[in-house]
C-alpha cells in the first residue's frame, strides 16, 4: 500500500458518497433550473475521476506506506486532551476544565507535578483575565459558578 | 482626485486613536506569530477573528490585516537567528540571512530585512491605492457568467502554484467546494448534508475549518519533532543598521523583490510563499556571483523579504476589487467583512468609503509601526524564541478551543475544529495542501450561485460562458492552465 493509494481510495469513497447523496436526497434539477444537488453532484464526480486518476498512477509508484517515527502516545494524548475539554468545558465550567488541560499538557511536557500544577494555575488565571475580564467572551460556568 | 480624496479621508478614520490602537495591536500580534515557529498567520488570525466581533468593523479589519503582513515582519527574525522559518514565506531567508548570522552579521541582516520589508510594503500599498479603485471599475462590468469564470480561473492558478502534486490539489480544491455546499442552498433554501445535526445547519464554519487545518494540525506535527531539534543556533546580534556597502548592494534587490512581490500576491495562490522563492532564483540569476548564495549574500535576504511583504499587500487587490480571496488569510478576512455586514467586491468603496479607505491607509501607518518596533525590539524577540515548546503548545490549543467556541457558544464548533484538525495531520501526512481546500471552501458557494444563475439566463446553455469576451477570456486561460503542465515540467520549489 503506498500513500496515494490510501489516499485515493479514502477520496474516492467520498465522492461516490457526496454524489450518491446529492442525487438521491437532494434534486439535481435540469440545465434549465439547477437543483440543490446539481452542483454538489458534479463536484462528486470530479472529485471522484481524479481520485481514480491518483489511483491510477499510485500502482506505478513502489513507495511503502511508511511516515518515519511516529509519537503515538502525544499524538492521543494531545486529541484526547482536546476532545474531553469540548466535552466537559459546559457541564463542569471554563476555570476547572482548563486548568486540568493545561496541567495534563505541562506534565507531559516532562516538567514535575508541582511546577506544572503551579504553571496551570498561574496560566489558567491569565486565560480568565484575557478572555472572560478583557475580551468579555461568554465561557460556561458550570460548577462553582466560576 | 477621486482617490487623493479618499486617501486623505482615509487617513483621517485611520489616524483615530482608537484604530491607530488595534492597527499596533495587530502588527505586533503579527509580528509575534511571525516569530514564533508554528504558528502561521492564517490560524493567527482565524483565533482572534471571534474577539474583533466586539469592535467596529473598521478597527476589526485594521487589526486583522495587521497581523497578516506583521508576520511578514517577523518570520525573517526566527529565519536568520535561529535558522528556522518562523513562516513559510521566511523558508528562502533562512539560506543566506542565517549564514550572515553565523559569520557575525545577524544585525545588517536583520536591518536590511526589515528595511526591505518596510520599503516593499509601503510601496505596495501605493500600488494598491491606485490599482484597487480602477480595477473595482471593470468589476462592476461583471455578469453572473465573467464571476464564474473568474473564480475557475482563479481555482485553477490555485492548484497551479500549489508546492506539490497539482492533481492533489485540485482534488483537495474540489473536496473545499464539497465542504462549501455544506448547510443551507441559497437558492433553492434546502438543507444540503447536514444529516439532522444542528451545527451544521448554518454551514461548516470556516473559523473552526481554518483553526483544524493550519493550528491543531500543525501543533500535532510539530509534536513529532524533539524540542532539542528546534534551538540549534542563536546568533548574538550587533549593529542593526546596515552599511553604506549593504545599502549599495540592496537597493536593486528590494526594488525588484517589491514589483515581482506585489503581482505574484495579485495572483490567487501565488503569495508570498512563491514571491520569495521567485525572488530568490531572480537575484541568484542576475547576481555576478551567484556560486555565493547560501553562504550568506545579503541580496538574497532583501530580495525575498520585499518579494513576500510586498506580496501581502498585493493580496488585497482579488479581495478588496473582486470579493475572491487570493490565500487562505483573505478567506477569513473575507468572512470577517461578510460577518460585519460588509460585502467586498467593487462595491465596496461606494458602500463603505470610510472602512475602505481607512483600511488602506492604515496599511500606510502599520508599515511605520512594524519599523519602529521591530529593530528596538529585536532583542525581545530574540529571548522569546527560547520559550520551549512543550510550554507554547498549551497555549496554542487552549487558544484554538476558545477561539472556536466562542464563535457561537457552541461546543459543535469545536468538535468542528477537532475534526479538521486530524483530518489536516493526515493531509499532511499524505502530502496533501490544506490551502485549495480553504479557497474552494470559500469561494464554493459564489462559484456555485453563479453557474446556477447563468444556467437560468441562459436557458441552460453552456454556451453563454464562451461567448461573453471576458468569460471566454477567462475560460481559456485556465483551461491553458490546466493542460500545460502536461507539456512541461513545472519547477518544484524545495522543500524547506
Amino acid at each position: 500500500m503506498s500513500r496515494d493509494l490510501t489516499s485515493s481510495l479514502f477520496w474516492l469513497g467520498f465522492a461516490i458518497f457526496v454524489s450518491f447523496e446529492s442525487l438521491t436526497a437532494l434534486k439535481l434539477g435540469s440545465l434549465r433550473q439547477p437543483g440543490p444537488g446539481f452542483f454538489p453532484f458534479w463536484g462528486g464526480v470530479l472529485l471522484g475521476m481524479f481520485s481514480l486518476i491518483l489511483l491510477a498512477r499510485s500502482f506505478m509508484s513502489r513507495e511503502r506506506l511508511s511516515f518515519g517515527a511516529l509519537r503515538w502516545p502525544a499524538l492521543f494524548l494531545v486529541l484526547g486532551a482536546l476532545l474531553s475539554y469540548l466535552l466537559f468545558l459546559e457541564a463542569i465550567g471554563f476555570v476547572v476544565v482548563t486548568f486540568c488541560f493545561l496541567l495534563l499538557l505541562f506534565r507531559f511536557g516532562e516538567t514535575g507535578w508541582i511546577k506544572s500544577a503551579a504553571s496551570s494555575l498561574v496560566a489558567t488565571s491569565l486565560a480568565y483575565a484575557l478572555f472572560r475580564l478583557w475580551l468579555q467572551v461568554q465561557l460556561p460556568r458550570g460548577w462553582f459558578g466560576i | 482626485m477621486e482617490i487623493l480624496q479618499g486617501v486623505l479621508n482615509g487617513f483621517q478614520v485611520a489616524l483615530q486613536p482608537i484604530n491607530l490602537f488595534y492597527c499596533f495591536i495587530g502588527v505586533f500580534i503579527g509580528t509575534l506569530v511571525g516569530v514564533l515557529p508554528g504558528l502561521g498567520p492564517a490560524a493567527a488570525i482565524a483565533l482572534l477573528l471571534p474577539s474583533t466581533f466586539a469592535l467596529s468593523p473598521v478597527a476589526a479589519i485594521i487589526m486583522l490585516a495587521g497581523i497578516y503582513y506583521g508576520s511578514m515582519y517577523g518570520g525573517s527574525t526566527t529565519s536568520i537567528l535561529v535558522n528556522i522559518p518562523g513562516e513559510a514565506a521566511s523558508v528562502v531567508t533562512c539560506l543566506d540571512g542565517h549564514a550572515m548570522a553565523r559569520q557575525g552579521r545577524a544585525g545588517p541582516a536583520l536591518g536590511i530585512a526589515a528595511f526591505g520589508s518596510f520599503i516593499a510594503g509601503t510601496l505596495s500599498v501605493v500600488l494598491l491605492t491606485f490599482l484597487a479603485p480602477l480595477l473595482m471599475k471593470v468589476a462592476l462590468r461583471f455578469g453572473p457568467p465573467e464571476n464564474f469564470s473568474l473564480m475557475i480561473l482563479g481555482t485553477t492558478l490555485v492548484t497551479y502554484f500549489a508546492q506539490g502534486s497539482m492533481l492533489k490539489a485540485l482534488m483537495m480544491a474540489l473536496v473545499g467546494v464539497l465542504i462549501g455546499s455544506v448547510g443551507v442552498d441559497s437558492i433553492s433554501a434546502r438543507y444540503r448534508f447536514t444529516f439532522g445535526i444542528p451545527t451544521l445547519m448554518d454551514g461548516l464554519g470556516l473559523v473552526p475549518v481554518i483553526m483544524g487545518l493550519f493550528g491543531i494540525s500543525e501543533v500535532l506535527q510539530n509534536l513529532e519533532r524533539t524540542t532539542h531539534e528546534r534551538m540549534i543556533y542563536a546568533a548574538p546580534v550587533k549593529g542593526l543598521l546596515p552599511s553604506r556597502e549593504d545599502w549599495r548592494r540592496s537597493a536593486m534587490p528590494i526594488a525588484r523583490g517589491s514589483l515581482l512581490g506585489f503581482f505574484l500576491g495579485i495572483l490567487p495562490g501565488a503569495g508570498a510563499i512563491i514571491a520569495s522563492f521567485a525572488a530568490y532564483a531572480i537575484e541568484k540569476r542576475v547576481s555576478k556571483h551567484p556560486e555565493k548564495f547560501g553562504s550568506g549574500e545579503i541580496e538574497g535576504v532583501a530580495g525575498p523579504e520585499a518579494a513576500n511583504n510586498a506580496a501581502a499587500g498585493g493580496a488585497f487587490i482579488p479581495l478588496l476589487t473582486l470579493g475572491i480571496p487570493a490565500n487562505a488569510v483573505m478567506a477569513i478576512l473575507l468572512g470577517a467583512l461578510l460577518i460585519h455586514g460588509l460585502q467586498p467586491g467593487p462595491l465596496l468603496v461606494k458602500q463603505a468609503p470610510d472602512l475602505f479607505w481607512g483600511f488602506i491607509t492604515s496599511m500606510y501607518i502599520g508599515n511605520v509601526m512594524l519599523l519602529v518596533l521591530n529593530l528596538p525590539l529585536i532583542g525581545l524577540w530574540a529571548r522569546l524564541l527560547r520559550v520551549p515548546y512543550a510550554v507554547l503548545f498549551p497555549f496554542i490549543l487552549l487558544f484554538c478551543l476558545v477561539g472556536s467556541y466562542s464563535l457561537n457558544n457552541n461546543i459543535g464548533d469545536g468538535v468542528v475544529m477537532w475534526v479538521f484538525g486530524v483530518l489536516g495531520y493526515l493531509m499532511k501526512k499524505f502530502d496533501y495542501e490544506g490551502a485549495p481546500l480553504i479557497l474552494a471552501m470559500v469561494i464554493g458557494p459564489m462559484m456555485e450561485e453563479a453557474l446556477r444563475q447563468s444556467l437560468i439566463l441562459s436557458a441552460g446553455s453552456f454556451s453563454i460562458f464562451f461567448a461573453r469576451p471576458i468569460s471566454a477570456g477567462f475560460i481559456l486561460a485556465a483551461a491553458l492552465l490546466l493542460i500545460l503542465p502536461l507539456f512541461t515540467r513545472r519547477s518544484k520549489i524545495p522543500e524547506a
